[in-house]
């Protein structure tokens, strides 16, 4: 596994969540220059999306491990 | 043979004594359970017996309120009733009021000082849970393959989000090696790796749910190094395993609430922050654009156009500024004329002529004051309505204006 700046592959949901919070109060600070907070626009837009398609939208079935026991009668 | 007595007499004699006798009219009995009957009236018949002995008992349909289980042969139970005659056979038995499992007192003592142990032992200590993770795709449950606990949670999970995956571990939650079972399946999900797992059962009796109270699954649910929510019987009912849990639902349906985040409640929140970004940006542009704005109007009010608009606008005050002095200055030279002509008027030597005066004229032109007359000239008077040729007699110097 040799993958370096793209750390964004490596965020669990809840980071990514933080990442997005985070980069919403700096851009809502609004003390950037126009051309950082297009910047920051962008990646928060990302972030969104990221965080969206990190929840595989598939509909799950039960699952039962066939190493259990039978319960009661 | 001189005292007979009827059957019905002897019995009704002895059911007095019965009623008479105060201990038998609320007694605790205890003994195995045999011979359990449930009638179809409601009423249910059973057999109290130790290694010695047996007693008939019944609890009728209306004190059923008293037993909070169902009977079952060879349990160990405590009765409480009257003991009394039924005179029709002449038996005598236990007509029950109220009947509890035997042992209850026993399991209490042990789930106190097993609590009171692990307590000492710091597994309760909120320093060792872990964190219920906010957003989990994966959820272990250990409960009974079929009942209404796994049923709770399934339901209550795909609704809150279909997308989470459920993976049961059906457990023997009760009876016999029921304990080993809930450890069994804490350990096979923790190999699985979920993000956190549900432990529990429905309600039921202290006994049903003791398995909870088991210090081997007390030690299981604390060693394991993922996420536990304990969800056993009702709300009242606090087991062991909700103790040493990192967190306690009070029911399975609850446990499902907590440990399965609601896709809806994502998506909104997803939706919202999107908004809130897109909000934060325009609002980044909009100052952008009125500062720009405000450049434009301060280079405007500097260019050139501005410039002649301004001198223009110089000239077309000066123009006015200047009809106004012209029109003033004429007014006044006019009202000055008419002035004039009014004090000329009066200065006509012709109006003096009229009032009787006459003009003195000379050689050399109109004699004045400073004129030179000497006696012998010759003047003309001219008088408003002749002239006289006249010769100057004599000249006296006067002065009439110091006068």
């Amino acid at each position: 596994m040799t993958k370096e700046n793209k750390d964004e592959e490596e965020l669990s949901l809840e980071e990514g969540l933080g990442k997005l919070e985070e980069t919403l109060g700096i851009l809502e600070d609004g003390e950037l220059s126009l051309e950082e907070s297009f910047k920051l626009y962008k990646k928060g837009m990302e972030l969104v999306r990221f965080c969206s398609e990190k929840i595989d939208r598939v509909e799950k079935q039960l699952v039962i491990l066939d190493e259990g026991e039978e319960d009661e009668l | 043979m001189n005292n007979t007595y009827s059957v019905s007499q002897v019995n009704s004699y002895i059911k007095n004594m019965f009623t008479q006798d105060f201990m038998l009219r609320s007694i605790y009995v205890k003994g195995e359970l045999s011979n359990v009957k449930y009638h179809s009236s409601g009423h249910i018949y059973f057999t109290l017996k130790d290694e010695k002995s047996a007693m008939s008992c019944v609890m009728f349909q209306s004190f059923r309120s008293g037993l909070s289980f169902r009977l079952t042969e060879g349990q160990s139970v405590v009765a409480l009733g009257a003991i009394d005659v039924y005179e029709r056979e002449g038996r005598y038995q236990l007509y029950a009021r109220e009947i509890l499992l035997d042992g209850v007192g026993i399991l209490y003592e042990r789930y106190e000082r097993l609590k009171k142990e692990l307590l000492e032992m710091g597994l309760f200590d909120s320093s060792y849970k872990l964190e219920i993770p906010a957003y989990s795709m994966r959820v272990g449950i250990v409960t009974a393959g079929t009942g209404a606990a796994i049923r709770d949670i399934v339901n209550i999970s795909t609704r809150r989000n279909p997308y989470v995956e459920l993976i049961l571990y059906p457990a023997r939650v009760q009876g016999e090696g029921a304990a080993q079972s809930i450890v069994k399946g804490i350990r096979a999900l923790e190999r699985v790796g979920p993000d956190v797992i549900i432990i529990g059962r429905g309600g039921g009796s202290i006994e049903d749910l003791w398995a909870f109270n088991e210090e081997e699954v007390a030690r299981a649910v604390f060693d394991c190094s993922i996420p536990i929510i304990s969800a056993v019987g009702h709300e009242t009912d606090t087991t062991i395993s909700d103790y040493v849990a990192d967190l306690r639902a009070p029911t399975p349906s609850a446990a499902a609430e907590l440990a399965v985040f609601s896709i809806e409640d994502f998506d909104r929140m997803l939706e919202a922050f999107g908004t809130r970004l897109r909000r934060a940006m325009l609002s980044r542009l909009d100052n952008e654009k009125s500062r720009l704005l405000g450049y434009r109007l301060r280079l405007r009010s500097k260019s050139a156009e501005s410039r002649l608009r301004e001198i223009r606008m110089f000239l077309a005050s000066g123009e006015d500024l200047l009809n106004g002095y012209i029109l003033r200055a004429i007014t006044e030279k006019r009202n000055r004329l008419t002035v004039g002509r009014e004090m000329l008027k009066g200065l006509s030597p012709l109006s003096r002529l009229k009032s009787g005066y006459a003009l003195v004229e000379g050689d050399f032109g109109v004699v004045g004051m400073k004129s030179s007359v000497k006696a012998g000239d010759r003047l003309r008077l001219h008088m408003i309505n002749r002239d006289l040729g006249v010769t100057v007699n004599e000249v006296c110097e006067v002065d009439r204006e110091t006068s």
